[in-house]
């Protein structure tokens, strides 16, 4: 484990290196996507610096039960999180958000290292985000021997995309997962890799898709076994974008909103039909 | 007395309807733009570009369609709410401008017209939305 973080590391320090040296001709290409989420991921877009973002995400309940509460649109138990992002300088965005599941705080950064380039002198956007969050929930919910540190959660990702033309664009990341403290049976630390990407299909629409796996690795897991492991998380919707807003529709099978409780908690399962609608609304000022 | 209040209430609408007839509903067209000098003698360096017509497309789709319109008429959803008629892209008044003013007029802007140059950064892509309006001629 220490060795992966010791690589992860290691690529970090030589793009930044490489993205400070003197600029060449070869400018980035045109915004591989319209805004800096997807569905319940991150993309490698950070806006023009000074730019605040105004997000609302909101999830429904799960369109198991049909017609009976109009496929999860009037089921009890919707998710939501409401957050504010800005961009300090070029290509570093931090933001605040707060969930209603579990009442999560978090604080999110994310740094595109490397922009990709129109000839190809670097074929990949590359990027980083992490966000530690604070679970809000009343004291009498972490039992006994509570100690504010137990509320604590943090993720990190490496963020590596290509547009590869005006209509496709594809991301793959891996994800580390620290959770201070979890219910019983359940890890501590978590990897996952996943995959994203849009197909645009108009000036300002676009097919979203993402499939996030959690791995089950022995050499980091707590357990003798896996008794309810984490699900991947498929999600697929429809983008649309104005000079002003982002707006996503999509169908995803994870209830959470920030990435951590997506990963260790999900235990939705996509192919039995676990899925429930959402949207996003995010409206960008630049000043 | 419910005469009275009858009477009233039908005189305030009697003067609302009046005040509405009064009251000029049209957009004022905008005043001429003080375009500073180097606005005016910047130069296309895209010109006849057909192959950014795509790109100038998709870009005026989608930050000026809501208020010009899908062929720039000034007609577009939004336009109803602006105080300032935003423009005939068509008109041949229009196509008088150089390229360096309507630069200006689309990337600077002034009062309703927001300035574009948080939102399209690129210069390339700013070109783009230039020759393209240039393909609204009637």
């Amino acid at each position: 484990m220490k060795r992966i973080l010791l690589i992860v590391i290691a690529l970090i320090g030589v793009l930044s290196l490489m993205a400070q040296e003197e600029p060449t001709k070869d400018r980035p290409v045109r915004a591989p996507f319209n805004s800096g989420i997807l569905i319940d991921n991150q993309t490698s877009v950070i806006p023009a610096d000074k730019t605040l973002e105004f997000q609302i995400q909101h999830k429904f309940g799960k369109i198991d039960n049909g017609f009976s509460d109009l496929f999860g649109l009037y089921a009890p138990g919707a998710n939501i999180r409401l957050a504010l992002n800005y961009v300090l300088i070029k290509n570093l965005q931090i933001g605040y958000g707060l969930s209603r599941i579990r009442m999560y705080s978090d604080f999110s950064i994310k740094y595109t290292i490397h922009e990709q380039t129109r000839r190809n002198t670097f074929p990949v956007a590359v990027a980083v985000f992490a966000n530690m969050a604070v679970d809000g929930r009343n004291k009498s919910d972490f039992g006994n021997n509570y100690k504010f540190g137990n509320r604590y959660s943090y993720f990190s990702q490496l963020i590596v995309g290509r547009r590869f033309n005006d209509w496709l664009s594809v991301q793959a990341n891996a994800s580390f997962t620290h959770y201070n403290i979890t219910e019983p049976g359940i890890d501590h630390d978590k990897v996952s890799v996943g995959f994203n990407g849009r197909i645009n299909f108009s000036s300002q629409s676009s097919i979203l898709f993402q499939y996030d796996i959690p791995l089950k690795i022995k050499s980091i897991t707590e357990h003798r076994e896996w008794t309810n492991p984490a699900k991947p998380n498929l999600g697929i919707g429809w983008e649309i974008r104005t000079s002003t807003h982002a707006f996503h529709i999509y169908l995803s099978s994870t209830d959470g909103m920030i990435p951590q409780h997506n990963t260790v908690y999900n235990t939705n399962d996509w192919t039995k039909g676990d899925m429930m609608f959402g949207f996003s609304i995010v409206r960008f000022w630049n000043f | 007395m419910k005469r009275k209040i009858f009477f009233r209430l039908m005189l305030a609408v009697a003067a609302f309807a009046m005040i509405a007839f009064v009251v000029p509903q049209e957009q004022k067209k905008g005043g001429p733009w003080e375009i500073p000098k180097e606005y005016k003698e910047k130069k296309n360096p895209f010109k006849d570009d057909a192959s950014l017509v795509k790109l100038g497309r998709t870009i005026y789709n989608k930050h000026c369609r809501s208020c010009h319109g899908n062929a720039g008429l000034g007609d577009g959803v939004m336009a109803k709410n602006q105080k300032t008629f935003p423009g005939d892209f068509s008109s041949a008044e229009f196509h008088k401008y150089t390229d360096g003013e309507l630069y200006f007029m689309s990337i600077i802007g002034r009062d309703e017209m927001p300035n574009f140059e948080k939102k399209i950064t690129d210069e390339e892509e700013r070109w783009a939305v230039i020759n393209y309006i240039r393909t609204m001629k009637k």
